[in-house]
């Protein structure tokens, strides 16, 4: 019984640490790089019907119970490029998890189904005709029931949250619970940090025990660098495993017949790129979006404690459509690290006042559905994220700010800060209009944040204009298939973790059926 | 391996900053400044009262200008005189700030400290003196200038104010003033769940996908 591996806690993983070889030859049905949204869900999926399975994970293995819940702590030790990396201008925070788990680790267990326009907008545009509402939804509700997904029930509402309820009541504004994959939520607000108590059931507590339950070996410290090809197909890997003093610990080769890259929508352009594999279309790295982000805080009467109960509680959807505005508001909580950076109040005295009243603080956090302008690419040595947040999205971000100020201000906050690199403050109705609008959308003038990467080697059905076919192999190497969202063809909206782990167990039963 | 190096920023957004319109408020002299960055150095510039002070011996992955700038930073930034508050004599900001930097890749640490050492400089062409010498007021303006200004003068104003701010507030002495929990699990004594059941009877979706 493969159960008799089942642990009730931690995870099996082979660390730089455990190895005494400088070169490890290994042979897999199957190899997944990358341990977040797509590779654990492909490695279990795979691994429970028999298949020997390998995942390789870059980053290091960080137990739940080692998280310190110290957001600057977690960026550095969670975080890929200890939390720096950034477009090419450095006016964008890209933030992923690069440990063991992946991003899901370090969310905020938002859980969207992907939504019925955008698989629309799919169907028509990128032929993708398998994507319908009622073909995904199998794929949904299975992985919403293994991992727990409900809606925020009453006690999952903090003090935050109530706040941008009732702001969006008075407005008459569409405002829902999120839905979260969370077991017994007990509060903390460390979301970001990794949920140290395992209650976010994010793939390290979730998907990866399951498949290692199965057989499944996982490695963390281990980059691939190259993927291995034979006539156009997919043969397996080469990789490197990194001590955590960052020396060479040893050259691994992983013979496999089929190779799913999960490594991320910026890690697995870099690595077909690198590969020289897939690309003969020049398709690979392009069509990058990112729902950039902006973190608007205002200020209210009383105290609200943006740190304390679950940290996202209640979002409004009323603008979520292309022709409603294209944008969503989620109330957010943040820590006081956080808080100290989401707005420019002014230098010195402004701003250890703007501190001193952190607790009055609440925020909301903008998404809206970017184009995909961005390249994800190589100069020599060093990766290049190009993205800038482009004239064509720039009216939806400043509709969007403007909601969250009517919404803030609806709520009977006293002053908005607008998240821009000079103090800019809202403080009534009137001063919404002229202030966003005086906004210009120039490098280094809104302070945002990017929280879902996406579209760098996008799925369709025509090989000229897309990477990857339905089925999540690539069109030109057999194969190799992708499963993160790199794939998604535009960008969603909304979180994407529901879709990565849908279509991720959806591309799992492809492989199944091929081999 | 956890990381992979990031391209250092291209030169576009420099240019994309002067060929805005307020170009001709950057004056002259500043673009000699950006021609000194171009050139290399800075070794032809005013020097400081403060370049004679000693380093701190912990303070080895810092050179001496950018110990002396964040030290200068910390004080104008952070004022905690009356308030709650711990000074930042007493909290190790510019200890954390060096072990950010730290973590950063060569080439964009490298973009940084010449960002650095240009914030410096260029402040002898408006106050005959440089940012580590300039007086607590002056030196407020200077920042709140910069936050006005240029792509890349809003781009270090920006990036030197959130090493700074992070640096002082992640360290737990800040937090009761603002009433922040901090870590809670263990203090709570919440208890651990451990992985999540393994699920049971987990068949096929199977809907068919066009191969």
């Amino acid at each position: 019984m493969t159960t008799a591996l089942w642990r009730d806690s931690g995870l099996a993983v082979t660390q730089a640490k455990d190895i005494r070889e400088p070169r490890m030859d290994l042979q897999a049905d199957v190899v997944v790089v990358g341990s977040g949204a797509g590779g654990a869900v492909v490695a279990y999926e795979l691994a429970r019907r028999g298949k020997r399975v390998l995942v390789l994970e870059a980053g290091p293995y960080v137990p739940s119970r080692d998280f310190s819940e110290r957001f600057p702590e977690a960026m550095e030790q969670l975080y890929q490029d200890h939390g720096g990396q950034t477009n090419r201008s450095g006016d964008l925070l890209i933030l992923q998890g690069a440990c063991v788990g992946g991003s899901t680790v370090v969310n905020a267990g938002v859980c969207f189904r992907t939504p019925d326009f955008i698989l629309r907008d799919w169907r028509r545009d990128f032929g993708l005709t398998g994507l319908t509402s009622d073909s995904m939804r199998p794929y949904f509700e299975r992985v919403e029931k293994h991992l727990g997904v409900h809606e925020n029930g009453e006690h999952e509402i903090a003090a935050h949250a109530r706040l941008i309820q009732t702001g969006a009541d008075k407005l008459g504004w569409s405002v829902k619970p999120f839905q979260r994959n969370i077991r017994d939520c007990a509060l903390t607000e460390h979301c970001l940090s990794g949920c140290k108590t395992e209650r976010k059931q994010s793939m390290l507590v979730s998907y990866l025990p399951w498949a290692v339950a199965h057989g499944a070996r996982i490695f963390s410290d281990t980059r691939v660098t190259g993927i291995l090809s034979d006539n156009g197909r997919a043969t397996g890997v080469r990789a490197q495993v990194t001590g955590i003093d960052g020396e060479p610990v040893a050259e691994m080769t992983v013979t496999a017949p089929r190779v799913v890259l999960a490594a991320g929508a910026v890690q697995t352009p870099l690595l077909l790129l690198r590969s020289e594999l897939a690309n003969g279309s020049d398709q690979v790295g392009r069509h990058f979006a990112c729902h950039p982000s902006l973190y608007v805080s205002a200020r209210y009467p009383q105290p609200v404690h943006a740190w304390r109960g679950a940290m996202l509680g209640v979002y409004v959807d009323q603008f979520m459509a292309p022709e409603d505005g294209g944008f969503v508001l989620e109330d957010g909580g943040a820590g006081i690290v956080e808080l100290s950076m989401t707005a420019e109040p002014g230098t010195g005295a402004p701003f250890m006042d703007f501190m001193g009243e952190a607790r009055y603080l609440a925020g909301l956090v903008t998404l809206i559905h970017d184009h995909n302008v961005g390249r994800v690419h190589w100069d020599g040595d060093n990766k290049v994220i190009d993205y800038q947040l482009d004239d064509i999205d720039f009216p939806s971000m400043k509709k969007a700010l403007k909601a969250a100020a009517r919404l803030h201000l609806a709520a009977g906050a006293e002053q908005v800060h607008v998240p821009t690199s000079e103090p800019l403050i809202i403080r009534r109705e009137t001063d919404i209009d002229p202030m966003v609008e005086g906004l210009e959308n120039q490098p280094h003038h809104l302070r945002m944040v990017s929280y879902h990467p996406q579209g760098s080697c996008r799925m369709g059905a025509d090989p000229a204009t897309s990477v990857v076919a339905e089925s999540g192999e690539t069109h030109e190497v057999s194969g190799l298939y992708i499963a993160d969202a790199s794939l998604l063809p535009t960008s969603i909206i909304v979180n994407p973790q529901i879709t990565v782990y849908a279509l991720a167990t959806r591309i799992a039963e492809a492989i199944a059926a091929s081999a | 391996m956890t990381q992979q190096y990031s391209a250092p920023p291209g030169p576009e957004w420099l240019q994309q900053g002067l060929a805005r319109r307020r170009f001709l408020q950057w004056t002259l002299a500043a673009s000699a400044v950006m021609a000194g960055v171009a050139a290399g150095g800075f070794f032809w510039l005013r020097r400081s009262p403060l370049d004679q002070r000693r380093i701190p011996d912990w303070a080895g992955e810092l050179s001496a200008r950018e110990f002396l700038l964040f030290d200068r930073c910390r004080r104008v930034l952070l004022p905690t005189e009356g308030r709650d508050l711990p000074d930042t004599e007493t909290v190790p900001v510019v200890a954390n700030v060096q072990r950010t930097l730290s973590l950063l890749a060569p080439a964009p640490r490298q973009q940084l400290s010449q960002g650095l050492g240009l914030f410096d400089n260029a402040a002898v062409f408006r106050h005959g003196r440089r940012f580590v010498d300039l007086d607590d007021e002056t030196a407020r303006d200077y920042f709140d200038r910069w936050g006005r200004g240029l792509v890349l003068q809003r781009t270090l104003a920006t990036v030197i104010k959130q090493l700074v701010y992070s640096a002082y507030w992640r360290d737990e002495r800040t937090w009761p003033a603002l009433e922040f929990d901090g870590p809670v699990s263990d203090r709570w004594g919440l208890a651990y769940l451990g992985n999540a059941p393994m699920p049971e009877d987990d068949g096929d979706v199977q809907t068919g996908i066009p191969e």
